[in-house]
């Protein structure tokens, strides 16, 4: 019927800030909201979890909460980005409602039930100037509503009390048909796109070719409505005598295989999944620069606060980022990279090799330093570069009105980076700065002085920083599993001079790792695919459970209790110390 | 203080409770087993409301009985801001009272076809969605018009009025009664915006709304 | 008389209640919907029982001597209901022995209308998870959102699913004790359609509050959800329970009627389920070893 498969599902002033529209297009529903950077949203209508309608979930403006069990999904990807039944853990990442193309234009919001080639023009409108009428939805098909249009009868915007103007077809084309009122000199364009919503209803969405201001435009519109309303008896008695086709049941597309059991590991390894340009880099402190990375085409992957990129640099290195972004800032990825004094090539690379324009290879997001979500207080504690994964955890909590503090370690105000990210943090954010490490462990007792059941604690600093807050965190009667830690590297010598066997129970294979070896070279070596990202044992991508045996811990990732508990190991720096380690792999 | 002779899921005592705590009224709840005890037709409660209706209430001795009544009378009492029923405005009264008896006609529809479907009710469910959505055309429409000339509300003022209150429940809880609201955009934009009212409480059925942007 | 071959034998043999006896007045004729069956029943002054099918003559109202009903359907009172079935069900209905515990007030608290399948309503019953979102402020507020690990097993003999050690944050715990805390829950789906839940008691920390709840599928996708109590209360009339109740049901009510597909999608890849989610994954397992078709979107072959 149609050339192209874009309808109309709503007007642009359908969506104000904060609303979550509730359309309909061939029977599929969808849950359509603006976020307030004024991306349009358009989603299959069902929460993954349980099937329940978003239309009747929450808008904050960045993210949509479900109302059954507060699963939030962000704007642009419709990630899931926090459930909350499971503060713990990062929700995998490819847990994502379905999305649907949305294009604002003539004053109205398109969608299309496939992928399809840009939304055609239509003859005569222009986006500068034209008035959208009030959509008149009917209890009638699509078909039956578009041939009464063809009598549809109006008057020109500037001669509604004239003598009845003439109307004629300038085209009919799918599911619209444009008309032309000529009345005297007086003539308007309506064009009208009938929202096929059901079997049996509709919605006829008008545009007049142009806009009035004042009286006269609410004269207009009162007119059509009036019309449009006389037009839409006349069809539903027309179709309240047929026969009713039964309502279109949509199919909903099956979940990933993988989700549809509790979560296991995903595949895989140091991938460059995507490539980004540098749409912004500039020093955002002292020796820090900020980056801002925008895909080449399509949606930047869902990423959740505490994640983390590998950056595959020109050089051939590949390195560890947080994403600093707040939820829902999902247009790119803002990155801070510090000059380091004793680099080894990559912040170097970074700072003086990449410019804004240059494209960079950059892995999934991955989140091992996951937020949890349920404390009563939380408390962040940042040492210099240390802010970056801890500013976008700070700006989730306060975007959720949770009370956190964020104490921020510097040597001065020149090296507080993102400035503006931190001013949106208000009176949650403290610097410290200019303090020995005297002073800092002084501070530190302090901060940490006052443990209560329900508080978080996330630190992310130099290692010194963070071994000292380890001490004190224990002393102050922290548990392990309130306090978490993310180190920039491992700065232990690592031993690799014991050699050991590995059993991978699932796999069924047994594997040598010699000195000199890592077991997660040897898994590599022998097919067994494994992610990593560090491979330094400070990012805890590579980690896995330990059915028997006991592992060498050398990492910094795992805390104390885990390590402990010898349950799990991380595979890119760890060994063993008994003669074999069987894995659950 | 105010008593109010309260059923938990009536569209009608909530408006009370609503208006009472947007305006900071103190009250207190006499808890009635309208279903499925019928308690509403007992001797006691019959002799409060001869109509054998809720909500009621009791203030200080004087026994008033008739939702929108009783919002007449809260806000004339005790609303300082002689907002949500401005006693001095006698054009924008007029509109609330024409609106008070709309939200009758929502309550003898949508409130009539919940009670089918949740509560068992004999009646004529399709006649009463048929009425809802009769009804729910002409408001939505006169918000659509509301709204492309900046009002955001029932009444024709900068401020809502207990006409808003009126209306509210029932168009809320409609989904209960088979009455979808998916054709009604500006009615569900509107309900938004009741929702932030400052001072806003939820009934079961109906959610709270998120905060509005900060402008 | 509509034809029933949609229905499998597992759920027509079921028993269903179909009223609370409270709800009755003797020796008048009452009519309902069961399994897309139009049926009646009435409740004698002796307490005897009957229900029928397919009896246009009786209708709501009538006055019938309930013990002079012949060709009728099977009947038992339990837990303040009656019960019936359309098809040859078992000896007795499921037991719940704290109901006989004399110092326990038993309350059929109502019959709500839902329109949702019965499966659906179950699945939400044994869910913790909302308990923040749905019932805020009174089962769960936020940030305490977590579903700890809990226990689920199938117990052979009994033919019915339990999950053990569930606990959750609630506001406002106890009578006693200022603040929130855990709280415990034990649930017990004992027949497809009716789950039972223990909850630890605020007034006796050795023994817990029973609440029931029993669905009647009107038909795929509606039910009456039938609702008993069995509680260790002697402070509050059944007035202020039932309000609770109806107050906490009528919240869950806007969740149910705005899941879709209504029928309960035995595919485990049709929705995204979480550890949380264990007992409803169980449940899911169970109506498919059953054969249960009824209000449920079968796995495809």
């Amino acid at each position: 019927m149609s050339s192209h498969p874009w309808h109309p599902i709503a007007a642009s002033h359908d969506l104000p800030f904060r609303h979550v529209f509730h359309g309909q297009l061939f029977g599929r529903e969808f849950a359509v909201w603006r976020a307030d950077d004024g991306y349009v949203n358009v989603w299959e209508n069902r929460c993954l979890h349980r099937g329940v309608r978003l239309s009747i979930g929450v808008s904050d403006g960045r993210e949509l909460k479900c109302q059954y069990h507060g699963w939030r999904y962000s704007n642009r990807t419709a990630g899931c980005t926090y459930i909350p039944a499971h503060p713990a853990d990062a929700p995998a990442r490819t847990i994502t409602n379905r999305t649907f193309p949305a294009e604002e234009r003539y004053g109205l919001v398109w969608s299309s039930l496939e992928e399809a080639a840009a939304l055609p023009r239509v003859a005569g409108l222009d986006d500068a100037n034209l008035l959208v009428l009030r959509g008149m939805p009917l209890n009638a098909p699509a078909a039956l509503a578009l041939a009464h249009l063809a009598d549809y009868r109006f008057q020109p915007n500037n001669a509604i009390d004239s003598k009845e103007a003439l109307v004629s077809i300038e085209a009919a084309e799918g599911f619209s048909i444009a008309l032309r009122a000529r009345s005297g000199s007086q003539e308007t364009l309506a064009v009208f796109f009938v929202q096929p919503v059901d079997s049996s209803r509709s919605v006829i969405r008008g545009v007049l070719d142009r806009n009035a201001e004042g009286m006269v435009r609410n004269t207009i519109l009162r007119h059509h409505n009036e019309r449009l309303s006389a037009l839409r008896d006349r069809v539903e008695r027309e179709a309240a005598a047929l026969p009713a086709a039964p309502p279109i049941e949509p199919v909903y597309e099956s979940v990933a295989p993988e989700l549809a059991e509790m979560p296991s590991l995903s595949a895989s390894g140091r991938r460059a999944a995507i490539t980004v340009q540098v749409a912004r880099k500039w020093m955002t402190a002292n020796d820090i620069a900020g980056f801002e990375l925008r895909p080449i085409r399509g949606l930047l992957p869902t990423f959740q606060p505490g994640a983390h990129i590998d950056v595959h640099l020109p050089n051939g290195q590949i390195r560890q980022y947080s994403i600093t972004n707040a939820p829902g800032e999902t247009d790119s990825y803002t990155i801070g990279v510090k000059r380091e004094r004793d680099s080894k090539g990559g912040s170097s690379c970074l700072h003086e090799t990449v410019r804004e324009g240059d494209l960079l290879a950059i892995s999934e997001p991955r989140n091992n330093f996951p937020l949890r979500r349920d404390a009563v207080k939380t408390l962040f504690i940042a040492g210099g570069i240390g802010i970056t994964p801890l500013i976008a955890m700070a700006q989730a909590l306060s975007h959720m009105s949770l009370l956190s503090e964020l104490h921020y370690f510097a040597q001065d105000e020149t090296q507080l980076a993102f400035p503006e990210r931190l001013a949106t943090l208000g009176r949650a954010l403290t610097s410290h700065l200019g303090l020995n490490p005297q002073a800092t462990a002084a501070k530190l007792a302090e901060l940490l002085v006052d443990y209560r059941p329900d508080m978080h604690a996330y630190l992310c600093g130099p290692a010194p920083m963070l071994e000292v807050a380890r001490r004190i965190a224990a002393e102050k009667g922290w548990p392990d599993a309130s306090v978490h830690f993310e180190y920039f590297k491992n700065t232990k010598a690592i031993d690799d001079s014991s050699s050991f066997e590995i059993a991978l129970a699932r796999s069924a294979v047994t594997l040598r790792v010699p000195a000199g070896s890592t077991i997660l070279e040897v898994m590599r070596g022998n097919g067994i695919d494994m992610p990593s990202s560090c491979e330094q044992g400070a990012c805890g991508t590579c980690v896995a459970t330990v059915l028997e045996g006991e592992p060498d811990h050398q990492d910094v990732y795992l805390n104390d209790a885990e390590k402990r508990s010898g349950t799990k190991i991380m595979t890119c720096v760890s060994r063993a110390c008994s003669a074999r380690l069987v894995l659950d792999l | 203080m105010i008593t109010l002779y309260d059923f938990e899921l009536s569209g009608n005592c909530y408006k009370l409770r609503l208006l009472m705590s947007i305006l900071g009224v103190e009250y207190k709840i006499v808890p009635v087993d309208f279903y499925p005890g019928r308690e509403h037709k007992s001797a006691t409660l019959l002799k409060l409301n001869p109509l054998g209706q809720l909500p009621i209430i009791d203030d200080d001795g004087l026994i008033l009985r008739d939702a929108q009544a009783i919002l007449v009378y809260l806000a004339a009492r005790y609303d300082a801001s002689g907002n949500w029923y401005p006693r001095d405005n006698p054009a924008l009264l007029g509109e609330i009272g024409q609106w008070l008896a709309f939200a009758d006609g929502i309550t003898a529809t949508a409130s009539a076809a919940r009670l089918h479907d949740g509560l068992f009710y004999d009646l004529d469910v399709e006649a009463a969605r048929a009425g809802a959505h009769r009804l729910f055309r002409i408001l939505d429409e006169h918000l659509w018009f509301g709204q492309q000339v900046g009002r955001d509300w029932i009444c024709a003022a900068d401020h809502p009025t207990i006409s808003d209150i009126a209306c509210f429940p029932y168009v809320l809880l409609s989904e209960e009664g088979g009455i979808s609201r998916q054709d009604y955009p500006a009615i569900r934009r509107w309900g938004d915006r009741v929702k932030r009212v400052p001072g806003f409480i939820v009934m079961s059925g109906i959610f709270p709304a998120g905060p509005a942007r900060a402008i | 008389m509509r034809e029933m071959t949609s229905i499998d034998p597992v759920t027509l043999n079921l028993w269903y209640p179909i009223v609370a006896i409270g709800d009755t007045k003797p020796d008048v004729a009452g009519t309902t919907m069961l399994l897309e069956q139009p049926i009646g029943f009435a409740v004698g002054v002796s307490g005897r029982a009957a229900a029928w099918s397919a009896r246009p003559d009786l209708r709501a109202g009538d006055t019938v001597d309930a013990s002079s009903v012949t060709g009728g359907l099977p009947v038992k009172t339990a837990y303040g209901y009656l019960w019936t079935s359309l098809g040859t069900p078992a000896a007795d209905i499921f037991a719940i022995p704290q109901y006989a515990e004399p110092d326990r007030r038993n309350i059929a608290a109502a019959s709500i209308g839902v329109n949702v399948s019965a499966p659906r309503a179950i699945e939400n019953f044994l869910d913790m998870g909302h308990f923040p979102y749905v019932h805020t402020g009174i089962l769960g507020i936020e940030p305490h959102t977590e579903v700890k690990e809990y226990d689920v097993e199938i117990s052979v003999d009994g033919d019915e699913i339990l999950a053990t050690r569930c606990r959750f944050f609630q506001p406002m715990a106890s009578t006693v004790a200022q603040g929130g805390a855990d709280v415990e829950y034990v649930y017990r789906v004992p027949h497809p359609f009716c789950s039972v839940l223990y909850k630890s008691s605020p007034l006796d920390e050795k023994r817990m509050d029973v609440i029931a709840i029993f669905l009647q599928p009107m038909d795929q996708e509606h039910v009456r959800a039938h609702m008993m109590l069995s509680v260790l209360d002697d402070q509050n009339d059944d007035t202020f329970i039932r309000r609770f109740q109806l107050m906490i049901f009528g919240q869950d009510k806007p969740i149910l009627e705005n899941q879709f597909p209504k029928r309960l999608p035995l595919d485990p890849r049709a929705e995204t389920p979480i550890r949380a989610d264990k007992s409803a994954i169980a449940y899911r397992r169970w109506l498919s070893q059953k054969g249960i078709t009824y209000g449920v979107i079968p796995v495809a072959a």
